[in-house]
């Protein structure tokens, strides 16, 4: 221990002597890792899987069952009411949601100001599949029409100041609901349930409808939406689960291969009973996809962090240079001090053990610079690139991960400096 | 002095040239590469509109109750709201619409010349219910036929005539007269000038409009007006209150001019380039610290050789030059690897994002500004080493 | 050819002044051979940089062949110290990275000769110096004696009117320093004035003039002649 205090005493000595160059290393160091660990953080949240032990036995089905004829379409992203039930009508999946999502105004009374909500309408598997913790209540008991919602926590506390509401009303556009749960904190981010065109990365919804319900009072989808036929979209109730209306997203969960392969078959079923109807001109294209491939096969993913990704790497690896290149001159500086330590017996692995309590003392003032630095850059990503701010929060994994890139980073940085600094010849050096 | 020296005192630092040689080639492709994007934004954002952007001001909004967004009580709601807006000093007109101009995307639908689905089908092209003022609020002119003189009711059996901008007249009809033509919504009455409607379409000057009012406002709607130059902001001011007083039960998501709204549009664009930008600064700052520590600490470790070199004869401003031009050499050759990567860089980025590809002379642009930074920060460093005395530098030790 | 004239130095700290050179007066006159000689910390190197213009003076004047170095520019002092002085140093003072040939050839490119010209001045100091068969060598593969007859050759490259050695043996064994000395005294004959500062008596009486210094303040052998008489 003694020892080692004396190496740190001896590292501080040798800083304290060039002070600019050592505090340019540390700055070049920090804003490369910062820089760098800001937009990791952004990637690795978006691209974090937020139900890992599920993500690949929850499917999304499409189909091509369209009333037109078209030979290189893939299927719609969105299904109609119809082709829903079509879908559902299996009972090879273990549990199976329809939903979309849709603008209201909520207050307790008419003669509130009313306040802006968005609603998640779908049925009652939604909360088993996707692990939504119910803080109060329970879900609905079935699939049919009912004047009854869930809220989430903070819609609980927004409207009622409180979060025990079971068996409140509360005034939905013109009707009255009655509340039969509250959610616990729940954030599914990125939001894979609804990942057609970004919507994946905004927030949760506040109130949670029946399908029956939002279908009978026409709820209009406040994302993608879609008719292929003369359907009119403003008689949901009729037309819209008859007509080709798109506008459904469909998870089905499927926990064995066994269990997809059968759900694959009955699809391509479907598809063909479909086609001798004929109710699907167009050639069979249906598709089974994971919730963790969903971002991918949509390919909405805007790119901008990924570009970002691939250009704070080449920076890190400049600073990274650069930061050797300082600390190289450096010892090179130091290198007589070396020598004439080398002459005074000090071994290899002596001078190593010295060049470890530089890496330490290294490591910790950058990882400091490198934390400041980040969160500026993640401030700066959220103002420029305010699509992705939910997904700028640090967790121990990243920095966890951030302290071991940086004493990586001071130790490479330091490594062969100071190897070069060790093995030069001594003899030369002393003599200049 | 001469290149060959220079190079032989180059390269006789092996690690520590290589090092700065990467450094400059990497700030080269990233400096390169976000000029592009930059330059590319610019350009979207500066592509023409069609429209006053700085005096057209528009609000989007939505009833906040379902009985107002059905007909008749949403025609009297829309009438009213006009009538409002446009008794505010300062507006020269006021229309409603289903949706507003220069947006990322929203109500469409495909479009074909009845005669010839097959061949014209336009997959989807923004289709608008306006007001009849609609047109003079976007200033527009009208190319060929009139413009409808009434607003066909919500409901009316016959079907409303439809507008067409020219780009997609164009398109659909090749070049012959459009109006009295029939196409999927109607029949054509008018063709008039381009303006940017939705983004999200093949063409941002598509569009299709009808006289008529919105056929739901479930995603809500929009009024445009035009104000005189000097106004605009006065009315901008009054407007959500003016709005509320017609009718309280409604959400007002936002009021911006054109302007704003057109750089909403583009935002995402604009922030990855003001990232790489400032990311681009920072390097340009760390190569600069690079250099100048390295010619710093060169000027250092041989300020022996310096002193030789000025009682050799050598002046002030042939020391400072040397340790210039070996910087300068460094650059030249930094750059060239440097365009190398930009171009690796460029394919790169194109594979996530878009990217216009290099031409031929932003390399030369880059690379003077990498030559400017470099010099700049050698100067001090250069200029310091001169001033080693030879008398002392030249004694032994 | 060189003419001091009340010359002082003085080198200030914030404690102390120390006169270095103390009123000196000198005549040095073309084709001589002078040895400066004098105990450690006398002065004669602060003189011999005076001479050779890497330092300045604080009072006094220097005049070099007629002209007055005061006031000189930087560029006209490098002008001058390359034209006209060649300087063999102690320690050598070679550039380690560059061979035998570059290190020569330095001051003729600092003067802008044409690489003909360059190349036959080389070959030619070379060939004085018995080194010709090294100029691609680097110094440090040289022997001190080697080292210093390449200095001696970057020095007379150039053909310069005066050559400023301090203590040019310094470093070497008596051998090497009897070479060296054969070889001052052979480019003496050819005409050229030496300045030459050295701890050895030997030395210093092989020089046709010895010069000692001590505390600052000149001691001539020679008769000396004032500056007055020798004006007019």
């Amino acid at each position: 221990m003694e020892q080692f205090i004396y190496y740190i005493r001896i590292s501080l000595l040798s800083i304290k002597r060039a002070p600019l160059p050592y505090a340019l290393t540390i700055f070049i160091l920090s804003v490369g890792l910062g820089v760098f660990f800001a937009n990791a953080t952004f990637y690795y949240q978006l691209n974090s899987d937020p139900l890992p032990h599920k993500s690949d036995k929850l499917f999304f089905p499409m189909t091509l069952i369209v009333p037109h004829d078209c030979n290189d379409c893939l299927p719609p992203r969105i299904l109609s009411y119809s082709n829903v039930q079509k879908l559902s009508s299996s009972d090879i999946p273990s549990a199976k949601a329809a939903m979309y999502s849709a603008n209201g105004y909520a207050r307790l009374h008419a003669e509130q100001p009313p306040v802006p909500v968005t609603l998640r309408i779908t049925q009652r598997d939604f909360f088993s599949m996707f692990d939504v913790p119910l803080r109060h209540g329970s879900v609905w008991p079935d699939d049919n029409a009912r004047d009854e919602v869930l809220l989430s926590r903070a819609m609980a506390l927004k409207l009622f100041g409180r979060i025990n509401v079971i068996g409140e009303q509360l005034l939905l556009d013109d009707r009255y609901f009655s509340v039969i749960g509250v959610l616990d904190h729940w954030q599914m981010l990125p939001r894979l349930y609804d990942a057609n065109g970004r919507n994946h990365l905004s927030p949760g919804e506040d109130i949670f409808l029946p399908l029956e319900t939002g279908y009978d009072l026409n709820y209009q989808s406040r994302t993608n939406s879609r008719t292929f036929d003369q359907t009119d979209y403003r008689k949901l109730s009729t037309e819209g689960r008859t007509g080709a209306r798109h506008m459904l997203q469909y998870w089905v969960q499927l926990d064995t291969p066994a269990q997809q392969q059968a759900y694959r078959q009955f699809m391509l079923n479907l598809a063909n009973a479909e086609k001798a109807a004929g109710r699907h001109p167009s050639p069979i294209n249906n598709q089974l996809i994971a919730m963790a491939d969903i971002v991918d096969y949509f390919g909405d993913d805007p790119g901008d962090i990924k570009a970002f990704a691939l250009v704070t790497l080449l920076f890190l690896l400049v600073c990274l240079f650069n930061a050797s290149h300082l600390s190289l001159n450096r010892y090179l500086s130091n290198q007589y001090e070396f020598s004439l330590r080398r002459a005074l017996g000090a071994s290899r692995s002596q001078l190593q053990q010295q060049m470890l309590a530089d890496v330490l003392i290294m490591a910790a003032f950058t990882l400091v610079g490198a934390l400041l630095t980040g969160y500026a850059c993640i401030q700066l990503m959220n103002q420029l690139l305010p699509n992705n701010s939910l997904f700028s929060h640090w967790n121990l994994t990243l920095l966890l991960s951030l302290l071991t890139i940086t004493f990586a980073c001071s130790y490479l940085v330091t490594l062969y400096p100071s190897l070069r600094a060790s093995f030069g010849n001594l003899n030369q050096q002393l003599k200049e | 002095m001469s290149f060959y020296l220079l190079c032989k005192v180059l390269f006789s630092r092996k690690v520590v040239t290589t090092l700065l040689l990467l450094q400059l080639a990497m700030a080269l492709a990233l400096l390169l590469n976000s000029i592009l994007l930059a330059q590319q934004t610019q350009q979207q954002l500066t592509q023409p509109t069609g429209l006053d952007l700085e005096h057209t001001l528009q609000v989007q909004l939505k009833p906040a109750t379902a009985s107002l967004r059905v007909y008749p009580a949403l025609q009297d709601l829309l009438d009213r709201q006009l009538q409002a807006v446009q008794a505010i000093p300062g507006v020269i007109a006021a229309a409603y619409a289903n949706q507003s101009v220069l947006v990322q995307g929203g109500n469409g639908g495909n479009l074909y010349d009845i005669e010839q689905e097959e061949r014209t089908n336009v997959p989807y092209v923004p289709l608008y219910f306006v007001s009849k003022d609609f047109f003079t609020v976007l200033n527009v002119n009208v190319l060929q036929g009139e413009l409808p003189h009434y607003t066909t009711p919500f409901g009316d059996t016959a079907q409303p005539e439809v507008i067409l901008t020219q780009s997609i007249a164009e398109q659909l009809f090749a070049g012959q007269p459009a109006v009295g033509r029939e196409v999927n919504l109607g029949r054509v009455a008018a063709v008039i000038s381009d303006f940017y409607g939705q983004r999200r379409s093949d063409n941002v000057m598509f569009n299709s409009l009808q006289v008529t009012p919105p056929y739901s406002v479930d995603w809500g709607y929009s009024i445009l007006l035009r104000t005189e130059p000097a106004q605009t902001a006065a009315v901008r001011q009054q407007l959500a209150n003016v709005l509320r007083a017609v009718e309280p039960n409604i959400e007002l998501f936002h009021i911006s001019n054109l302007a704003e709204q057109h750089q909403r549009v583009y935002s995402n664009e604009y922030g990855l380039a003001m990232l790489l930008a400032i990311l681009t600064a920072l390097m340009l700052l760390v190569t600069m610290i690079s250099s100048y520590s390295s010619t710093h600490f060169h000027a250092l470790k041989r300020q022996q050789e310096i002193g030789i070199k000025r009682a050799l004869g050598a002046t002030k401003i042939t020391i400072a030059l040397e340790l210039l031009a070996e910087n300068w050499l460094c650059t030249a050759l930094g750059a060239l690897f440097g365009l190398g990567l930009a171009l690796f860089l460029n394919q790169a980025l194109a594979q996530v994002i878009s990217i216009p590809p290099l031409n031929w002379w932003l390399p030369l642009l880059t690379s003077a500004i990498l030559l400017l930074c470099v010099t700049l920060a050698t100067w001090y460093p250069a200029s310091i080493a001169t001033r080693v005395s030879p008398a002392s530098a030249t004694k032994a030790l | 050819m060189i003419t001091l004239s009340n010359l002082s130095k003085i080198f200030r700290t914030e404690l102390i002044e120390t006169h270095a050179l103390r009123d000196v007066s000198l005549q040095v006159n073309e084709g001589e051979f002078a040895a400066l000689t004098g105990p450690s910390g006398s002065g004669k190197s602060t003189l011999l940089n005076i001479l050779g213009t890497l330092e300045n003076f604080d009072s006094g004047d220097y005049l070099l062949d007629g002209t007055s170095v005061q006031g000189l520019s930087d560029a006209a002092l490098s002008r001058l110290r390359n034209e006209k002085i060649g300087f063999i140093f102690q320690s050598f003072n070679l550039i380690k990275d560059f061979s035998i040939y570059d290190n020569i050839e330095l001051p003729l490119r600092y003067r802008g000769l044409k690489a003909s010209e360059r190349k036959q001045r080389i070959e030619q100091a070379l060939e004085l110096v018995g080194l010709h068969a090294r100029r691609d060598y680097l110094p440090g593969q040289l022997s001190g004696g080697q080292q210093q007859r390449v200095a001696i050759a970057r020095a007379i490259a150039g053909e310069p009117r005066i050559l400023l050695a301090d203590e040019p043996t310094g470093n070497l064994d008596s051998l090497m320093a009897r070479q060296v000395m054969e070889l001052l005294e052979k480019i003496n004959q050819q005409g050229c004035t030496i300045l030459m500062v050295t701890h050895d008596p030997d030395q210093a009486r092989r020089a046709g003039r010895n010069i000692q210094i001590v505390d600052g303040q000149l001691h001539d052998s020679t008769l000396y002649e004032p500056l007055s008489a020798q004006s007019a």
